[in-house]
């Protein structure tokens, strides 16, 4: 049993490009292979083709062959090709369709005509093997989201079929949904029976698991194939320069090497790379912390003991808050700690009890919602909800002409902000026709144009690769920079120790800690609040023989090529290796 | 989270008490509906208390309904229903009335007891079908009926469970238009009062909420399908809803009692 993909192109109905463009591959029994290709370079549609829904359900055209048991995709069905490939998808809500989790698992086979004794009997195999035998009764809802992933996982498993193929399984996921993902999927590819097809952009959470690697490039050619530390490690750097992220234990290890400490393997995981330092006599001093922007007196945001109750629970609990001006705030927790509410509150979405909140000079729960735009501007996690308008740059014009500003001032603020957010080439476009990307840059600008001073984002990276993450936070960065106080609600904690100059930790409705970044990410609250350290951290924290390295959060931190690391041990400052 | 709570509690195994639960769903539908057709052809009032009251019986002995929904089924509504018919025999065309004693004047307006029972008939029929259709209404799941109609109908699989899926977006929509609300107010278009602002939002609303339907209902298409969804005209059933002699037992008595109560009052 295997699949073969020969040189596979496809081309979306209605579009000119084919993504991809010449893939050639095979998935041998047992083994885990990771796709990865830049955003747009077709993944996603080449893991859809693996079972056939390219062509069969998704109107496109395919050239080359797709394999699947010695039969070509398309000279059979889908439903035949599910005993074969089976897919777990990116979003768990989009997966459910029946009422109860054992008939959920139950639904593949019934499908496939087994017989009902022989379905109940697969659906407990597959149910044990990702930990949910116990909750069968339960409805699929009432499951968090990596425990509805890990339902999909058994409903792919059920089916009976010898591959498995899961397309950005954990994009929608906080970090605790990540791990359990993983941790299911690393049960049931542990009998080495079973072949997994992943497409994945958190390396970190994935690597350890994955065999071999097959990366495409940024037109959706077939690039590189080899075994993980073939392609991730000893071509790193090629790797990189497609586009394509890499582990942070490896990023780091590349910054290592352009300051001169050679890393030899490449660390691929966090704990690889604190053996890797510790093996090191000497260390260069890390680069010192980021300096933290000293709390204002008369800080931008301040909450005072605002507590929520919603259908008799308290969402959020006596919360004091303050956002220094000029900081980017991250507000972290596991799902339902409270960071939406939290984030709503302060932009006044959801009205906060009179006086527990002051943003930018005005009470949110006083200030009528024409005024309050001119203080605080809310993004919401999907762009297309805040999107009213039928051009671009109307949308951008709407809260400008809602505050009765002349056309002159409309005109010129809309050219600016086009320019800024780099739409000006989409002027006449309709906002639902951008790219994702470019949809979420708009949303952004959207609740700027109004001239707020505190910018309020939900979530802006939830389902996006950090590619667009990071084009993100290069946006907020400048708007940072030219004045605005950003507070952002996201799960990406290596985004928050990299970006961020404040972070809160939320737990069960609760602020745990709120501070800079590094001291917050020094301590243990992440952990408390049942969240995972961001990857670097986890790795530098193990380091034992280089006490000043433990510290180290950021890849900023990473002594680099350019001429700070080597002044720092030009004026002696390197840190010898413990006695 | 309700709207999981409620999709969940739709999709539970049903054990509440009532022996009306265990019937199969399509006997339910098959024993009322003459018995609801005949009260919307029919302008008799005497037929829609005693349909009416066997309907009202069946709920009472054998739906297993709680107190508080039993309390508005059976004595809340009637009480409304009163007084809408009171009101509808303001419309009874005065025609129609001459000679019955007069209950009210005012000027030369009058408002006569014919006019009184003739609406208060009225409603007395669409309080009496409303209380038949809870016969099967209020004691059937809707995965029940999907199964019934499955089995007992031969209505094919893909129909039912396609109804199915497409019941499960109601809740998600629901939450989905909250959020979308929730940002159009923050981007200001919660403006202005009357009928036009209210039309101008909500197709405001309608866009992104059928760009984001339109997508989910890809996404679950495509999920269906990847899991051999229609793959052989029949699938395993590992629920069945079989028709016993009982299912025929409540057709063949609620007919007779429907027919009689025709050949006895017409």
């Amino acid at each position: 049993m295997s699949v073969r993909v020969e040189d596979v192109r496809i081309r979306h109905e209605g579009r000119t490009a084919w993504r991809p463009d010449g893939v050639t591959f095979a998935v041998r029994p047992g083994e885990v292979v990771l796709l990865l290709g830049p955003s747009g370079s077709g993944k996603s549609t080449l893991a859809l083709a693996l079972d056939g829904l390219v062509p069969h359900a998704v109107p496109a055209d395919l050239e080359g062959r797709v394999v699947v048991d010695g039969t070509a995709t398309t000279s059979t069905t889908v439903a035949r090709l599910s005993e074969h490939v089976a897919m777990v998808f990116q979003d768990p809500d989009a997966q459910v369709v029946t009422g109860t989790v054992l008939d959920e698992v139950c639904f593949g086979p019934e499908n496939l005509r087994v017989p009902a004794d022989e379905v109940l009997d697969r659906a407990e195999r597959a149910l044990r093997a990702v930990g949910l035998w116990e909750r069968r009764t339960e409805a699929p809802d009432a499951l968090s989201g990596g425990g509805r992933q890990r339902l999909a996982i058994a409903c792919a498993l059920a089916l009976g079929s010898p591959v498995l193929v899961l397309d950005e399984p954990t994009a929608n996921l906080d970090p605790v949904g990540t791990q359990e993902v993983y941790a299911a999927l690393r049960a049931v590819v542990a009998d080495g029976t079973r072949a997994v097809v992943l497409v994945e952009h958190d390396l970190d959470a994935a690597v350890d698991l994955v065999d071999r690697v097959v990366v495409l490039d940024r037109a959706g050619r077939y690039a590189l194939d080899g075994t993980t530390r073939e392609v991730l490690a000893d071509r790193a750097e090629e790797v990189a320069a497609l586009g394509v992220w890499l582990p942070v234990a490896t990023l780091a290890a590349l910054r290592l090497r352009g300051a001169g400490v050679a890393l030899d393997p490449l660390p691929l995981t966090a704990a690889e790379l604190a053996t890797a330092l510790d093996a090191c006599d000497e260390l260069p001093a890390p680069a010192a912390a980021a300096p933290t922007p000293a709390a204002a007196a008369d800080p931008v945001v301040q909450v005072r003991g605002l507590t929520v109750r919603r259908g008799g629970r308290t969402v959020l609990d006596d919360v004091h808050l303050d956002v220094p001006a000029g900081a980017v705030l991250a507000l972290v927790g596991v799902n339902g700690a409270g960071k939406t509410t939290l984030a709503q509150a302060v932009a006044g979405v959801v009205p906060p009890p009179r006086g527990t909140v002051r943003v930018a000079g005005v009470d949110p729960a006083r200030t009528p919602p024409r005024t309050l735009v001119r203080h605080v501007g809310f993004v919401f996690q999907n762009p297309e909800h805040q999107l009213v308008r039928g051009t671009v740059a109307d949308e951008l014009a709407h809260g400008l002409r809602l505050q009765g500003a002349d056309d002159a001032t409309v005109a010129a603020a809309v050219e600016d902000l086009l320019r800024r957010l780099d739409l000006t080439a989409e002027r006449d476009v309709h906002p639902f026709l951008l790219s994702g990307g470019q949809k979420r840059r708009l949303s952004v600008g959207t609740a700027l144009v109004t001239g707020a001073r505190v910018l309020v984002l939900d979530e802006p990276t939830y389902g996006q690769d950090r590619e667009r993450a990071a084009e993100l936070l290069a946006l907020l960065e400048r708007l940072v920079a030219e004045g605005t106080t950003v507070l952002l609600v996201t799960h990406d904690l290596q985004l928050v120790a990299d970006h961020a100059t404040h972070v809160a930790v939320l737990h069960e409705g609760r602020l745990v800690t709120t501070g800079p970044t590094s001291a917050v990410l020094a301590g243990t609250a992440l952990e408390d609040a049942g969240l995972l350290p961001p990857p670097l951290a986890r790795a530098t924290r193990q380091v034992r023989r280089h006490p000043a390295w433990r510290a180290v959060t950021r890849l900023a931190d990473l002594p680099h090529p350019g001429a700070p690391a080597a002044a720092d041990r030009g004026a002696g400052a390197t840190v010898g290796a413990g006695a | 989270m309700s709207a999981a709570v409620a999709v969940a509690r739709a999709w539970a195994p049903d054990v509440r008490p009532g022996f009306l639960r265990r019937l199969n769903p399509l006997a339910k539908v098959a024993a009322t509906l003459p018995a609801a057709v005949l009260l919307v052809v029919w302008h008799e009032a005497a037929a829609a208390l005693v349909l009416g009251g066997v309907a009202a019986v069946l709920l009472v002995v054998g739906a297993g309904l709680r107190p508080r929904v039993l309390a508005g089924l059976l004595v809340a509504a009637p009480l409304a229903a009163a007084v809408v018919g009171a009101a509808l025999g303001l419309w009874v065309a005065p025609g129609t009335t001459t000679g019955s004693p007069v209950l009210v004047r005012l000027g030369s307006w009058t408002y006569t007891q014919a006019a009184l029972v003739e609406g208060l008939g009225t409603v007395a029929r669409l309080y009496a079908v409303l209380l038949l259709t809870s016969v099967g209404g209020l004691t059937t799941t809707g995965p029940d009926l999907v199964r019934a109609s499955q089995q007992q109908l031969r209505v094919p699989y893909r129909v039912g469970w396609t109804a199915l899926a497409a019941f499960r977006f109601v809740p998600r929509f629901g939450h989905e238009l909250a959020v979308i609300r929730a940002a159009h107010r923050v981007r200001g278009t919660d403006t202005g009062t009357g009928p036009v602002a209210d039309l101008r939002r909500y197709v405001g609303y309608a866009v992104p909420l059928l760009a984001g339907a339109l997508r989910h209902a890809e996404r679950v298409a495509l999920a269906m399908d990847a899991r051999a969804f229609g793959a052989h005209p029949t699938r395993t059933e590992r629920y069945r809803v079989p028709w016993r002699h009982r299912d025929s037992a409540l057709v063949a008595t609620t007919w007779a009692v429907t027919l009689a109560t025709w050949l006895l009052l017409r």
